[in-house]
């Protein structure tokens, strides 16, 4: 994940080659660095430093990433021709690059020649199994067909090989997720939250997903995690803040037969509450309405 | 003997510095050729694999408490569990490691060319330094020794009575050869080839990595009593709405 600060930097950049301030390069590798998807200032900027020779001999050795960057970026925002030339270019240079290969498998995607694409990412998989990025495209390839099972289980077989790769479980999880598939997404979302710990959204997506399962326990468990995702924000995240008055409340309605009180924490719901009223009178004043019936509703 | 032997200029601008010059300069040289020489190394699919169940394994020693009891149970099983349990190494394998690196021929023949490019030179450089720049006192070091380090420091001088700190130029280059890998990684940037002293101890240690580390990672994890943290958040939680709200 980018940090505030690389953001920040990079949104400074941005500006400055806008307003014609140049520092377009810079611009260029930080993006690049960061893995920031902004095809169209790419394009735009990275054909200007191609077309203009002068300054293309000037980067010597780098122009080669530079085609790739552009490629990808044309491929993005459809310019499917900039894109094919490019790889042209790279082709004549590098003829039995992998890279380069991997780049015609990309056209071939953009260009909807799907089962061509799936051919030649599979014959370059056997060339080489570890190739990470492969393996991914792979995987995207399927889940825009549509074809969700065979996403899960191209990701799943790739998180056979690399389980330490929390961007592959965050994909696997949201999958899961928009197949109700709640059982394997906790799994998911709890593998993230052991690799990163102090990141908040993923103890929000936890909590969240053990609060659509239902049940007693896992309702308990979920009113823990939004209470630690308030406590990693500082107490400014509104749905962790919802998340709680929902959890004790459903939770008062499972137990009602029963006596069992949660004695843990007895004014996280009112606090909770009262910060939710505080920040709608701070921001949006003219739903504070609805907020206090809704909460009143909860109360029940 | 308290006096002061005046060591001539010219040992300075014709021993010291040419001998530095061309330390820096073949060390150079060796890190193009190491470039030049380095062949691409297919990474092993099971080597890879191994690595990273060490990284999930490790986040899941370092971040157990944040997950609920049952989870970290059923995971903890299903990382060392005896029969098919992922860091699980059954006594046999594990001595093989280090044959099967020895056997595997591709491996061998890089260890060869790293231990070439850091011999040869090493080699030829001291045996020049020996036949030209031997039989005469080179320097003074500025702390007085004992007279142990004389055979070792004195090596070209058959005084027995020159004091311990005035030492050959042998010395010299020993000196050099350690102490330039500090101003290599300054030109060279991180990566070069001439960090001699790191290989050595590197070759010492080789070959048993992938299957004791994964002991060890499972032994660390069958130590781990997991303690919940999630409740304290729940009252920390409370702290926190409490100074917001007021």
């Amino acid at each position: 994940m980018v940090s505030k600060t690389e953001e920040s930097q990079l949104n400074r950049l941005e500006n400055q080659v806008d307003n014609g301030g140049g520092g377009a390069w810079e611009y260029l590798c930080l993006a690049r660095k960061l893995k920031v998807r902004r095809p169209e200032k790419a394009l735009k900027y990275g054909l200007s430093i191609l077309n203009d020779s002068k300054k293309r001999y000037a980067l010597g050795p780098e122009q080669w990433t530079l085609y790739e960057q552009v490629a990808i970026a044309a491929m993005d925002c459809q310019c499917l021709d900039v894109a094919k030339d490019c790889i042209k270019v790279l082709q004549k240079k590098f003829p039995e690059s992998k890279r380069v290969g991997r780049l015609e498998g990309m056209l071939l995607e953009a260009t909807g020649s799907r089962a061509e694409a799936e051919k030649a990412y599979s014959s370059l998989l056997e060339d080489n199994p570890l190739d990470q990025v492969i393996h991914k495209r792979r995987v995207a390839m399927a889940k825009a067909q549509g074809n969700i099972s065979a996403a899960i289980e191209w990701l799943n077989k790739y998180l056979e090989i690399f389980m330490a790769d929390h961007d592959a479980w965050r994909e696997l999880a949201e999958i899961y997720v928009s197949l109700q598939m709640y059982k394997q997404a906790a799994f998911c979302y709890e593998e993230l939250i052991l690799s990163q710990p102090t990141v908040p959204l993923y103890h929000l997506a936890y909590a969240d997903v053990l609060y659509t399962l239902g049940e007693l326990e896992n309702l308990q468990i979920a009113k823990k995690y939004y209470a630690s995702t308030i406590d990693l924000t500082g107490g400014k995240n509104t749905r962790a803040l919802l998340g709680i008055c929902l959890c004790t409340s459903a939770m008062r309605q499972l137990s009602k037969g029963r006596n069992k009180e949660d004695k843990e924490s007895p004014e996280l719901q009112s606090l909770a509450a009262k910060a939710l009223e505080k920040d709608y009178e701070q921001i949006a004043d003219d739903k504070l309405g609805l907020l206090t019936c809704a909460l009143r509703s909860l109360k029940i | 003997m308290a006096e002061d032997l005046v060591l001539d200029t010219a040992i300075r601008d014709w021993v010291l510095i040419p001998l530095s010059v061309v330390m820096v300069l073949i060390g150079i040289l060796r890190y193009f050729v190491s470039k030049l020489m380095r062949s691409f190394q297919v990474p092993d699919p099971k080597i890879v694999k191994e690595g990273q169940v060490i990284v999930r394994a490790r986040n899941l020693r370092a971040a157990a408490n944040f997950i609920p009891p049952k989870s970290f149970r059923s995971r903890r099983v299903y990382f060392s569990n005896e029969e098919n349990g992922l860091l699980f190494v059954p006594k046999g394998q594990a001595q093989n490691a280090q044959a099967q690196m020895f056997s595997d021929p591709n491996m061998a023949m890089d260890m060869m060319k790293k231990n070439l490019s850091m011999i040869i030179p090493q080699t030829l450089t001291f045996a020049w330094v020996n036949f030209f720049f031997s039989g005469f006192v080179a320097a003074k070091i500025p702390f007085p020794l004992t007279q142990r380090f004389r055979s070792m420091l004195q090596n070209g001088i058959d005084l027995s009575t020159v004091d311990v700190s005035y030492v050959s130029s042998r010395s010299w280059y020993f000196l050099n050869l350690f102490g330039l890998r500090g101003l290599f990684s300054l030109i060279l940037g991180e990566e070069n080839a001439t960090d001699d002293t790191q290989r050595m101890m590197q070759m010492s240690g080789f070959g048993f990595d992938p299957s004791k580390s994964l002991g060890a990672e499972k032994d660390g994890l069958d130590i781990v009593q997991h303690e919940w943290a999630l409740p304290k958040f729940e009252h920390r939680a409370e702290a926190v709405l409490k100074k917001l709200v007021s």
